[in-house]
């Protein structure tokens, strides 16, 4: 899909520079700057793809025109989104050669803003941001906060490398970049780092234990743990976090007092 | 005084980094912890309450239009608390004085979350400004967008300063007026810890995590309890 240029004489080439093209990646870092109930990130998208517009449509009409379609609703995961912003200046290039209508950019956010929310919120919300928040909780009880340091820069990593592959691709492929987000196979990575994470936590909860035990002594450890195992119940019967987390601090602390007051209390 | 500034300035560019900027984890509990606690010059104190606060809010994730409770309002508030009242008492922060500030200031999570569902009505005013602009000047219209960087900062700027000043004005009190208190308190950390790590693994919403998860517990104490024989 190589870009067929149709530079009239006098007129500017209808293709978007890298050096905008990345200024339209970074401002996608504030997609959700604005984010309102009515539009929802649209103000975001308008703002990132301006200066791909600007390029584009020197005539102020057609610039309104341009700017005035992308005010439209748009919702996507804020780093998937990085793929629909690629794939829109790809079609607006060709909106301004006059080889699609000028609807054609409007179109293709509609149809991928929810597919790729979908896969973005398994993959980044639900998977990969937890496994690496569990990796640095653990990590911090192991070995102090450079392990913190450490998952956060490789989550980073991960993640920017993603958002820019999908920029690009989004970009020089347009459409196609659906059929490129499934070659990642991202759902089943999802399900394989969610069970990563569940022993994640297992492991912070032995050594939470194992440390408090040390800390509080042992009898005191078996009190933590007993309450833990009855708010897991409660967890399990359907209360909320919120209630059951204070529910264990106060049930906790009461306990604790009784224990103490034992003979052969500590 | 100064140190509530400080406070107020971290938990802003967290309220900021939390969605309309970047959102690279810098605002998790697990980071934004130990990033109050450098501000304020304790780093191991906001890292002790950054742990079962992460856990805790593992599955507090914004899906579609849907709010989790403000984690990084939360943690700030906690982590600020905690950091702030290990300095009054001239302890750091010890185990009863992460369990008062949670329980104290894990409700401003619950508070930031309807406060931003304000914040995302309020910001239907920017579109309206935006589709008046478009018509005259499309780049100032572009520009509505970065308006809605305020509320989101000055949110956790004002909140979190208030909860870690409610915990340096209440806890100090509370330990000192009941000394029996503080090992039981120091159990309820431990528990609360161990539920946080609970509550972790549910929210992952895979079928076998809770299965995974008490595997991996049973089997990591058993092994370390082996090691710990082995090494006596």
């Amino acid at each position: 899909m190589s870009a067929v240029r149709v530079g009239r004489v006098g007129e500017p080439e209808r293709v978007v520079s890298a050096a905008v093209r990345r200024r339209v990646f970074l401002r996608s870092f504030l997609l959700q700057a604005a984010w309102n109930r009515r539009g929802m990130q649209n103000l975001g998208f308008e703002y990132a793809i301006a200066p791909a517009l600007d390029a584009l449509y020197p005539d102020p009409e057609q610039r309104r025109d341009a700017a005035a379609r992308h005010l439209g609703f748009f919702n996507s995961h804020p780093y998937m989104a990085a793929a629909i912003l690629g794939g829109a200046i790809h079609h607006e290039e060709r909106v301004a050669r006059g080889e699609e209508p000028p609807v054609a950019p409007q179109r293709y956010k509609q149809t991928l803003q929810g597919p790729l929310a979908a896969i973005g919120d398994g993959f980044f919300w639900t998977a990969l941001r937890p496994f690496f928040g569990a990796l640095a909780a653990l990590g911090a009880l192991l070995f102090g906060w450079p392990a913190v340091v450490l998952a956060i820069t490789i989550y980073n990593a991960i993640h920017l490398a993603l958002r820019i592959h999908m920029f690009r691709v989004g970009y020089r492929q347009g459409d196609a970049v659906i059929g490129a987000i499934a070659a990642m196979s991202l759902p089943s990575v999802a399900e394989r780092l969610r069970l990563g994470t569940a022993v994640l936590c297992g492991v912070a909860a032995a050594a939470l234990l194992l440390g408090g035990a040390r800390d509080v002594g042992i009898v005191a450890g078996g009190v933590a743990l007993a309450t833990a195992i009855a708010g897991q119940v409660a967890l399990r019967l359907g209360a909320s976090v919120l209630t059951v987390a204070y529910g264990v601090l106060f049930v906790a602390t009461g306990a604790g007092l009784l224990a103490l007051r034992l003979p052969g209390g500590s | 005084m100064s140190s509530y500034l400080v406070l107020a300035l971290v938990a802003g560019l967290a309220g900021l980094e939390r969605k309309g900027v970047l959102q690279a984890m810098l605002s998790r509990p697990i980071a934004l912890g130990p990033i109050v606690g450098l501000a304020l010059g304790d780093v191991s104190g906001g890292l002790v309450v950054a742990v079962p606060l992460e856990l805790l809010w593992l599955g507090s994730v914004n899906l579609g239009a849907a709010l989790p409770v403000h984690e990084a309002l939360g943690a700030a508030a906690v982590a600020g608390g905690a950091v702030l009242t290990g300095q009054a008492m001239g302890t750091g922060v010890t185990l009863p004085i992460a369990a008062l500030s949670v329980a104290l200031c894990v409700p401003l999570a619950v508070l930031g979350r309807n406060a931003e569902r304000s914040i995302e009505r309020a910001n239907e005013r920017l579109v309206a400004r935006a589709e008046t602009l478009v018509l005259t000047d499309p780049a100032a219209a572009a520009r509505a967008n970065l308006r809605g960087l305020a509320l989101p900062f000055f949110l956790p700027a004002l909140l979190a300063p208030v909860g870690a000043a409610a915990a340096v004005a209440v806890i100090p009190a509370i330990l000192r007026a009941a000394p029996s208190l503080g090992t039981p308190l120091a159990i309820a950390w431990v528990a609360f810890g161990l539920i946080a790590a609970t509550a972790a693994a549910i929210s992952l919403r895979a079928e076998r995590a809770r299965a995974v998860f008490l595997a991996a517990a049973t089997a990591a104490a058993a092994g370390a309890a082996v090691v710990v024989g082995v090494i006596r």
